[in-house]
């Protein structure tokens, strides 16, 4: 357990649980049986997001926690891309009806990827002002956001002066060489006190220990070791969990000299960032946040054509393609 | 460019098919079609018998043409003498400036701007850039025999090292033996005049090879409106280089392939004065054919550069295009990344990475 940045008084498990990969477990049962047993490993931060799987993620996790909400820190996140707050707060209200309760922990600005979302949040009528009515009205006590795509990005959102208590961000070891989280977001949260929330410990899907370049012990180890809250990472399998719960259950940080050189063998690996394709590549957008933001979808490319079935969550975007 | 990387949309066609853009295949290109109707064009006086201005290349007191000519198009001419044509109408009209590199086309890029220049060469500025892509001094010396030979002359007026595109390259150009040491020796051996370095993929990399406090007489690097504000070159190492008196050099005014010519965003002659504009030595731009030199040559002849207020409203109207990196796909995308740079690193090929 770890405190919640300047919130001390609040702890949270420094592992999370990644709410679109428990959409993807086989079944509610499982779906279900993974969240109980997360708690029971000690897990208490849950994350999750309103479109993810069109709210399947919301609903299953509702599921897992009944009888157990009081035991857990919950986020979502909300999905406007640049939308009014007046549809925040409709998709508060969806993700709370969703979730089974009456109040989230931790709710954030999702998907925050493109050069102008920091303004478009921050415009009168946007996101931020329903953040902060949602926090007034006692249905969220913390507010961040997310992103996964370029550092100057969430340095500008931070540049807002908007009152973020936590950010999440890739943090990877692959990341400390390649358009660096790590480098240049951290430090900075760190001395405001804003929670840093990892995500993509294992880079996203895996890659680099199905490669071979990492271990996945290796990959969580570093990921937790850096000086954030937790580390989120999606289990849709029971030995997955079970894998990540032992690393969590027994871990002791890296020391520095450990990570230092984790990072100087993956370093040329890295520098492509072919590990990292969800800073790069227009492939790995949301095509609903493309469309939010009055960015075409080019149908007939193939990046497109594989960007679109790439969107597990969906399979087909909201609102609909224009034809 | 590498190769490769834009055989698919040749100059030629967006000359002829810019205003052909086709709103099928966006979906939301009406919105693109609307903003243009909606943007001022920019007048073009009448230029016609005035050169095409000549400024210096940063404090090595040395000047060029504000407008180049690009050497991977020059080896898509349709044959040798569109290439000698081309390349002596642009020195007709004060072009000095020719780019090449030592991988464009196997060589057939070098080749036909040696032999376009047989009887001319004092009167252009030659760069080639040599494509060590991480490997050592010993084979940049190499590449830079076989770029003389096939640019059929003594000496290059400017030496780059190519497609500084990977966050390892920096250490690697600069490790002990190194493709760094090469360019301080062609230097010395009177081969070269001028050295520098280009790369089109992020900002951070060119700012970490500037830290190595090296001599560095050029920085290449892609420029144009919608740079502006995504990952932008323009607002990080342009004022770095030019502090320091080291010659921008300007590539890839119309995003590298002309989509964004050809979905309406903007006008070619938009692009190019944007970009001709900057606080740059020259824009180099890439003609494979008369024609597109012709229609290049409308704007750079006594070229007025734009007024801060409209090169502003310029990036203004292009910034919601911009903010995602579609028309810079050389900054997000693997495509327009060199085959043999990426094998040299030892990294898949694009077809091979995760959808």
């Amino acid at each position: 357990m770890r405190p919640f940045g300047k919130h001390a008084e609040v702890r949270i498990s420094i592992l999370g649980m990644g709410g679109h990969h428990l959409g993807d477990a086989q079944d509610e049962q499982t779906a279900v049986a993974l969240v109980r047993e997360a708690i029971d490993g000690g897990i208490t931060f849950f994350d999750n997001c309103w479109e993810y799987h069109r709210g399947k993620s919301e609903v299953l996790l509702g599921k897992g926690l009944k009888g157990h909400r009081a035991n857990v820190f919950l986020m979502t996140k909300v999905c406007t891309h640049g939308r009014d707050g007046s549809l925040a707060m409709q998709m508060l209200e969806e993700s709370l009806h969703r979730l089974q309760t009456d109040h989230l922990d931790l709710w954030q600005a999702h998907g925050v990827v493109f050069e102008n979302d920091p303004e478009l949040f921050m415009r009168p009528g946007g996101a931020a002002e329903a953040m902060l009515k949602a926090k007034e009205q006692g249905k969220v006590r913390f507010l961040g956001f997310t992103g996964h795509k370029d550092p100057a990005i969430h340095l500008s959102m931070l540049h807002t002066g908007f009152p973020f208590d936590a950010v999440q961000m890739p943090l990877n070891a692959f990341d400390a060489t390649f358009h660096s989280f790590q480098t240049q977001v951290l430090p900075e949260l760190n001395r405001r006190g804003i929670a840093a929330l990892g995500m993509k410990p294992m880079s996203g899907h895996g890659e680099p220990i199905q490669n071979g370049a990492i271990t996945a012990e290796e990959a969580l180890r570093y990921a937790m070791s850096l000086p954030v809250t937790t580390t989120i990472t999606g289990m849709e399998r029971p030995d997955i969990l079970r894998q990540n719960l032992r690393i969590a259950q027994k871990f002791e940080p890296m020391v520095a000299s450990e990570m230092r050189s984790l990072e100087d063998r993956v370093k040329d690996v890295a520098a492509d960032g072919h590990f990292e394709l969800y800073k790069v590549s227009l492939k790995f957008d949301n095509p609903e946040a493309r469309m939010a933001h009055g960015f075409p979808l080019d149908l007939e490319s193939a990046e497109v054509k594989e960007m679109v079935a790439a969107v597990q969550n969906t399979g087909h975007p909201y609102p609909e393609i224009p034809k | 460019m590498p190769s490769g990387a834009n055989d698919q949309f040749t100059r030629r066609e967006f000359v002829r098919g810019a205003a052909a853009f086709t709103a099928s295949a966006i979906a939301g290109g009406e919105s693109i079609v609307a903003a243009k109707k909606n943007a001022t064009p920019q007048a073009v006086t009448p230029s016609s018998g005035q050169p095409v201005p000549k400024r210096p290349l940063g404090k090595t007191g040395a000047q060029v043409s504000a407008l180049a000519v690009g050497g991977y198009h020059l080896g898509s001419t349709k044959d040798q003498q569109e290439a000698n044509e081309l390349v002596a109408k642009a020195l007709d009209a004060g072009i000095t400036f020719f780019d090449n590199a030592w991988d464009y086309h196997q060589g057939l890029s070098e080749e036909r701007l040696g032999t376009a220049l047989q009887g001319k060469r004092d009167q252009a500025f030659v760069m080639t850039k040599v494509c060590t892509h991480g490997r050592g001094k010993d084979v940049a010396m190499q590449m830079l025999e076989q770029s003389l030979r096939r640019l059929q002359t003594d000496h290059l007026d400017l030496w780059q090292i190519h497609e500084v595109i990977y966050y390892n390259d920096p250490d690697l150009i600069f490790r002990p033996g190194g493709a760094a040491e090469a360019l301080l020796e062609a230097k010395k051996q009177g081969k070269v005049r001028f050295i520098g370095f280009t790369g089109h993929k992020d900002p951070a990399i060119h700012l970490r090879m500037l830290a190595h406090d090296f001599p560095f007489d050029t920085v290449q690097m892609p420029l144009n409106a919608f740079d502006a504000t995504f990952r932008s070159f323009e607002t990080q190492v342009v004022p770095e280089a030019t502090k320091r008196g080291i010659a921008v050099l300007g590539m890839k005014s119309l995003g590298g392939s002309g989509e964004m010519v050809r979905h309406g965003a903007l006008t070619a002659q938009e692009g190019l004065q944007y970009a001709m504009s900057l606080p740059v030595a020259t824009t180099i731009s890439g003609m494979d054919s008369i024609e597109v030199l012709e229609q290049n040559l409308e704007v750079a002849r006594g070229f007025q550069p734009m007024t801060a207020a409209d090169m502003q409203a310029l990036r203004d109207r292009v910034r919601i295009y911009a903010a995602d990196g579609r028309y810079e796909l050389f900054k997000t995308t693997k495509k327009y990344d060199g085959d043999v740079g990426r094998e040299q690193h030892h990294y898949p090929t694009p077809q091979k990475l995760p959808a």
